[in-house]
């Protein structure tokens, strides 16, 4: 009796305290989601800064089975598509991390930043962290050193990739994220101007009313021509 | 009042939590690779062990003995849950820069271990007392830790390039082995400075003695 009497009072106590977490979590959820949306928001215009919209793409899926892209947008400032963001999430060392990957249209990273990351404080976390420099000289962060660079580079750690000290995991995890992301989106782009120089090539014979595939529909990928890369490929490495 | 003080005192360095009672201890030694780290480890750990300390405190009369634990944990668990959600919320800052601390305070077993040996058998006064001062404690022991480990392993202080550029920085100390190396000389200096302490009450006490004599 006297046990029975000890269960119940347990079950009190835990449906309390359950009680109480649901009330919360009811009252933060929203705001937990806005203000992630705000903070995705503002990564996405730091990586595009001439950005205008980001539409929502949904037929780009991740070619890595433990890589997942939560979700893709296309960049583009007033119809102009200038690359993708891509939010993909992969392994890392301490579970799940997050990034968003920007990818522009000359084959490069336009940037990188981090949604979520738990890696172990003060050595995976330095990925995350705007004062820790993998190049000290040049004040490169770790993901800083994406930034411009080209997606026919290997990125491989400790060859083109600096790593982080005493964070290989981590540095190789998130590397292999950004690169599956921006091949895929190579690939996305590559496939969407093929799509766009099909329907130039239709046999309609009429007027021709479709514009080059640079500014409506489809990526200029490979168009080189009078487009001045303004980003120069980092020097690889080093090493 | 005076009874307060004191309970607060045995917190910082006669019962400090890290380097004489030598509970919560994987966290810190994780944490304490910079300072900024050791702040925000120390007052987040602080906040959960104040409310979970009162919340015991306050129902100590309500939990049947052969149940505690369970129920401390449960209350501490779901404490340490709306703190998180109430920062990831309301402070996203805040949160985001502390995010990685909150789950490691679930597992943080001072709290589990005051709330066992103090909290359950004290009023709510002197449990706030306790709270704060082993709070204290345990943060001047993460802040000193790794101001150490920072500036010998990383050549900065809060993030803050303070060496040379000449200097090399030495990894050991950052990596968990140099932990455990400057944690044991704060061991070895807490207890250097609770004798120095003890002998000065005996002296006083002695001296009180012959005068009342």
């Amino acid at each position: 009796m006297k046990k029975t009497k000890l269960g119940v009072i347990l079950m009190l106590y835990a449906s309390i305290a359950c009680a109480s977490l649901a009330i919360v979590y009811a009252f933060t959820k929203d705001s937990i989601e806005r203000q992630s949306e705000i903070q995705l928001q503002t990564s996405l215009k730091e990586i595009f800064p001439q950005a205008s919209t980001f539409e929502l793409v949904e037929d780009l899926t991740s070619p890595e089975p433990n890589i997942k892209f939560e979700a893709v947008y296309e960049v583009k400032s007033d119809a102009v598509p200038l690359g993708l963001a891509i939010k993909a999430s992969g392994p890392s060392y301490g579970g799940n991390a997050t990034l968003l990957v920007g990818i522009d249209l000359h084959r490069s990273i336009a940037g990188v930043r981090i949604v979520a990351l738990n890696d172990t404080p003060g050595l995976g976390m330095n990925a995350s962290n705007p004062t820790y420099y993998v190049d000290k000289i040049k004040k490169v962060t770790f993901l800083g050193q994406f930034e411009g660079k080209f997606l026919t580079d290997p990125f491989e750690v400790k060859k083109d990739v600096e790593a982080i000290t005493a964070a290989t995991i981590t540095s190789k995890s998130l590397a292999k994220i950004i690169k599956t992301a921006g091949d895929a989106a190579i690939a996305y782009m590559d496939q969407k101007v093929m799509m766009a120089s099909m329907e130039v090539e239709k046999p309609n014979g009429e007027t021709s009313i479709v514009a080059p595939p640079t500014a409506s529909t489809g990526f200029p990928i490979g168009s080189s021509e009078g487009k001045s890369k303004e980003k120069i490929p980092p020097q690889a490495g080093g090493k | 009042m005076k009874k307060l003080y004191s309970i607060f005192k045995q917190g910082i360095i006669f019962d400090n939590p890290l380097l004489m009672l030598m509970i919560g201890l994987c966290s810190a030694i994780a944490v304490t690779t910079n300072v900024s780290n050791g702040i925000g480890m120390g007052l987040a750990m602080t906040f959960v062990l104040l409310f979970s300390e009162i919340i015991i405190s306050l129902f100590r009369k309500l939990i049947p003995s052969m149940i505690r634990i369970p129920i401390f944990i449960i209350v501490i668990a779901a404490f340490t849950t709306i703190v998180d959600l109430v920062m990831k919320a309301y402070f996203p800052d805040l949160s985001k820069s502390m995010g990685v601390f909150i789950p490691l305070i679930v597992v943080n077993c001072i709290i589990m271990g005051r709330v066992e040996a103090f909290a359950s058998k004290q009023d709510l006064l002197s449990v706030i007392a306790d709270a704060l001062g082993m709070g204290l404690g345990y943060t001047w022991v993460l802040v000193g830790l790794a101001a150490i480990r920072e500036l010998l392993g990383n050549g900065t202080f809060a993030g803050i390039q303070v060496m040379p550029a000449s200097y090399e920085p030495i990894l050991f100390f950052i990596l968990p082995p140099g932990g455990f190396f400057v944690f044991s000389l704060f061991i070895s200096l807490n207890i250097w400075l609770k004798k120095k302490m003890e002998a000065a009450a005996r002296r006083k006490e002695l001296v009180s003695k012959k005068e009342a004599a």
